[in-house]
């Protein structure tokens, strides 16, 4: 069974419409990563799947629970299983590297303070941050911070991880280690949504790629089909620009 | 009588309407304070029908003077109401109310000077409204707020003075009450008007300690 089922997903913003029928299926364990222009509707689209934007009409369910429907109660709980990383990083700055981590189970109640603690350090170890544990998100460099998000969404032991434009913000120095930590991730089976311009993590690591243009999925296949033989012009076009 | 007898001599009569001043500062603070979070909080809803309820309290505070204010609850209502109410109450009400519809501006661009991603992030997370306002964005937002508190809290105290003409006695209408004995208007003016600069310069003070403590991190290294 799908881990994310989404049908007929559309979304307008006043009289834009940015998502204009959206049909798609991620399985367990799956890497996706959504490709496409600025401006096409795929930040909008991993933002639905969250509801962090309301879809105007369609179905989007998560481990089966309907999201777009759903009462606010139910919605945070369906969040609490999954993760979000934002482009700007958006840590919390009032709180340390490990508060920021062990914040939502402690917050929500699901962990005692110590458990959280435990948990958190054991995530700053698997992205190689555990020495920064006591200092604030702004003593880190964009790399080390965005390691933190990753870390900080990962606390609630998400079944599905959604990434929006990961490495877009960083300095390119700093996106190899970004995307280390997501490829350790995808490796461990963790099914991963990806909005990426990274071609190359994409190539490498998605079990699929996605191609949006103009708020439908023009073009979807294995990295090695998508990138060696598109089929759609305007898969071409872009690919043709960007790589 | 020199400036330092008539300190001498009315020093009791002054440091009990300094009290005064600073006790109705303190209790309308403390209730305009939650007004000011309730109706800021009102202001960033979603709800246009409670972001409305909060516009037409600010705009209302805003839009008249603190002593007409202080005419309505005092003379106004009660004659309205056929109730009687003491001046101090009037007092306080007059100035929770009215410090209360500016904190509640405040309250609002403190919550707005937030970047939209920090509610985002905390949502994400599966924490529900009321818990990522309360734990991320209220945090944040008191800090970048401090100076525009403080400086309420200064206008605040300052407009007790107002409340000496429905006969309150803080210090303003202590000093008035003296110069009717003593006809020694430029000396006690003075000495009220530099107690209420001592006493806000103690207050500026303490502010600045409490911004430079509240820099994230920085102060802790």
């Amino acid at each position: 069974m799908g881990k994310v089922k989404i049908k007929n997903l559309k979304k307008s913003f006043g009289e834009l419409e940015v998502l204009k029928d959206i049909n798609l299926e991620v399985c367990e364990r799956e890497v996706i990563c959504i490709i496409g222009p600025s401006g096409s509707g795929k930040s909008t689209l991993l933002r639905c799947i969250n509801a962090l934007e309301v879809a105007t009409s369609g179905t989007v369910e998560v481990d089966g629970n309907d999201i777009t429907g759903a009462a606010d109660k139910d919605i945070n709980k369906y969040r609490q299983n999954i993760g979000m990383v934002f482009q700007q990083f958006n840590l919390f700055p009032h709180m340390t590297v490990l508060e920021n981590i062990s914040f939502a189970p402690v917050t929500l109640k699901l962990k005692s303070k110590q458990e959280a603690n435990e948990k958190a350090l054991k995530l700053l170890r698997r992205v190689d941050l555990e020495e920064k544990a006591n200092v604030y998100p702004e003593q880190l460099s964009g790399g080390q911070q965005q390691r933190v998000a990753i870390a900080r969404a990962l606390a609630m032991d998400p079944d599905v991880m959604l990434f929006d434009e990961p490495t877009s913000a960083l300095d390119p120095e700093m996106v190899g280690e970004v995307l280390n930590v997501m490829k350790k991730l995808a490796k461990e089976g963790m099914t991963m949504i990806v909005v990426t311009h990274e071609m190359g993590f994409a190539r490498e690591v998605a079990d699929r790629v996605i191609f949006i243009d103009d708020g439908f999925i023009v073009e979807q296949g294995p990295p090695q089909e998508l990138f060696g033989a598109p089929k759609n012009e305007r898969t071409i076009n872009f690919l043709n620009m960007v790589l | 009588m020199s400036i330092p007898e008539l300190v001498v001599q009315n020093w009791s009569r002054l440091l009990a309407g300094l009290a005064m001043t600073v006790e109705l500062t303190i209790i309308s603070l403390i209730i305009a304070g939650m007004l000011g979070l309730l109706f800021g909080l009102l202001s960033v809803s979603k709800k246009k029908s409670l972001r409305a309820i909060a516009l037409v309290y600010v705009d209302i505070v805003r839009g008249t003077p603190l002593l007409v204010q202080a005419f309505f609850i005092y003379f106004g209502i009660p004659a309205a109401l056929g109730i009687r109410l003491d001046a101090n109450t009037a007092g306080i009400i007059t100035l929770s109310l009215n410090a209360g519809g500016y904190l509640a501006e405040i309250f609002r661009g403190g919550i707005e000077s937030i970047n939209k991603g920090q509610m985002e992030a905390a949502r994400s997370l599966g924490l529900p409204y009321s818990l990522a306002m309360t734990k991320v964005i209220l945090p944040q937002a008191v800090r970048t707020m401090t100076p525009a508190l403080i400086n309420q809290c200064i206008i605040t105290l300052k407009d007790t003075s107002i409340l000496s003409i429905i006969g309150i006695q803080e210090l303003t209408q202590t000093g008035r009450l003296i110069i009717a004995n003593n006809y020694q208007a430029f000396e006690m003016w003075t000495i009220v008007a530099v107690m209420y600069f001592i006493i806000i310069m103690i207050l500026t003070k303490i502010s600045k300690r409490i911004e430079r403590k509240m820099s994230y991190g920085k102060s802790e290294n």
